[in-house]
């Protein structure tokens, strides 16, 4: 039953992405403009724009997936259909894991899409091992999908709404970012030592935070 | 904010075969009591229809039945299940059409249904005549964000026919419908009395007379009375 209602909403929720581009068409626009500007504010310095590229790249991705979840969860409140989840009796956290799964695959289409841009504004070499490098992409949007799966829900509920979404969600990923950031730092300059340190460590971030979704996304649905 | 000890009217009867069963149920909103004390019994299979000015706390007892929110005070049970334990129960066989249509507009009229099927474990063959009755098979694969208010209505009537839940609960089913749509209404009505399902229509718009049991008054949040 989990395996159906997270594959239900997940279907759903990307139906509606890809025809809607609602969120895609805002949030893609904002990630560029950002690795534009830091790229024109670094100035023309091959080595310091390939040096400073993965953090750029992550942050993008960070902005990006509290914009793309705020919006996932809009389009669920826009004529109530929040509450359908709710009334149902389906699992509610089987509908977290759905939630998460479609935020993950398009933040992970919008990195690859990204990381396109670095790769020809900054330079940014794949490194030799670049199934590592698709590796980190996967647990650290994995991990940004699964907070904003969760969180994102609070910008649509309660009284802090959309203000809540930044203050709780930047803190609780940071060390996604960072792990994911230095796991890339890495792989693109060809040093594979401790690679798997970080990777490990986004695997166990990555696992937490959907365990930690699944057990009380309900409470948060909850009235 | 004290809630005061009013001397509540109540439809109780016996709880024994109730389908509803609340005991001086208050609902507050930031310490303003939507509903008041309320208590009401619904026996299995009966309509009632709760009538009252805009308000008049009408949809805020249906949500408190249909477990959308918890009661302040009180409590009840609903299909047998206990209000706040049993909501997975409740939930599971309680249908609420609300002022909201809970329809995704980037999803067909036909997806929209495939949806709930999907996510409750209902059997989407339903979905095909559910939409013929409401009279939208020609546009069961337009975004139903295209639609009119009437056909958007009539689509979330067509969710209810989906589900056939054991407990159905109507808000202001008649707003926003043209005459033929009213007509679906009531046809639902009907399948669902004759069928013995509990029925509760908020509306402050009579249904027809023969399509409802009794009627229940309420005005500023507090049951007032029955009509006979």
């Amino acid at each position: 039953m989990i395996v159906r209602v997270a594959r239900t909403v997940a279907a759903k929720d990307l139906r509606i992405e890809v025809r809607s581009r609602a969120a895609l068409s805002a949030v893609l626009p904002f990630a560029a403009t950002v690795l534009l500007a830091l790229g024109f504010a670094l100035g023309p310095d091959r080595l310091l724009l390939q040096q400073t590229a993965p953090g750029l790249l992550w942050l993008a991705a960070l902005f990006a997936s509290v914009e793309l979840c705020h919006r996932s969860y809009l389009t669920e409140s826009a004529n109530g259909a929040l509450e359908g989840l709710l009334l149902g009796p389906a699992d509610k956290g089987a509908i977290y894991l759905g939630k998460a799964t479609a935020a993950f695959l398009q933040l992970l289409a919008l990195f690859a899409v990204t990381t396109g841009i670095v790769v020809v504004l900054f330079g940014l070499p794949m490194g030799p091992a670049p199934l590592l490098l698709a590796l980190t992409a996967a647990l650290g949007t994995a991990g940004l999908g699964a907070m904003g799966g969760l969180l994102g829900l609070l910008a649509v509920q309660g009284r802090t709404r959309q203000a809540a979404l930044p203050v709780i969600v930047l803190p609780l990923v940071t060390p996604v970012v960072i792990a994911a950031t230095r796991a890339t730092v890495s792989l693109t300059q060809g040093q594979l030592d401790g690679v798997g340190g970080w990777l490990s460590l986004l695997a166990a971030f990555d696992l937490a935070f959907l365990a930690a979704g699944y057990l009380v996304f309900g409470h948060l649905l909850e009235d | 904010m004290t809630v005061p000890e009013p001397a509540a009217a109540t439809t109780a009867r016996s709880p024994a075969g109730s389908a509803v069963h609340l005991t001086r149920v208050t609902r507050l909103f930031d310490g303003l009591a939507a509903i008041t004390q309320v208590s009401i019994d619904v026996g299995a299979g009966e309509s009632v229809w709760l009538r009252g000015s805009n308000g008049s706390g009408k949809s805020t007892l249906l949500r408190v039945i249909a477990t959308a929110i918890s009661p302040t005070y009180g409590g009840g049970t609903v299909l047998g299940h206990d209000l706040v334990r049993g909501r997975a129960a409740i939930r599971a066989r309680t249908e609420l059409v609300g002022h909201n249509t809970r329809l995704y507009d980037d999803l067909t009229a036909s997806e929209n249904l495939h949806f709930v099927c999907d996510l409750l474990g209902v059997d989407p063959g339903g979905i095909a005549p559910a939409l013929e009755r409401v009279g939208l098979t020609e546009v069961a694969t337009v975004r139903a964000g295209n639609f009119s208010q009437g056909m958007r209505q009539r689509l979330v009537l067509a969710r209810c026919l989906v589900r056939a839940p054991r407990l159905l609960l109507l808000d202001e089913p008649y707003a926003g419908l043209d005459p033929d749509a009213r007509v679906v209404v009531d046809d639902l009505l009907a399948e669902a009395r004759g069928a013995g399902r509990t029925v509760l229509i908020a509306s402050h718009e009579a249904p027809p007379a023969r399509l409802v049991h009794r009627t229940v008054v309420m005005d500023g949040g507090r049951l007032i009375g029955e009509d006979p």
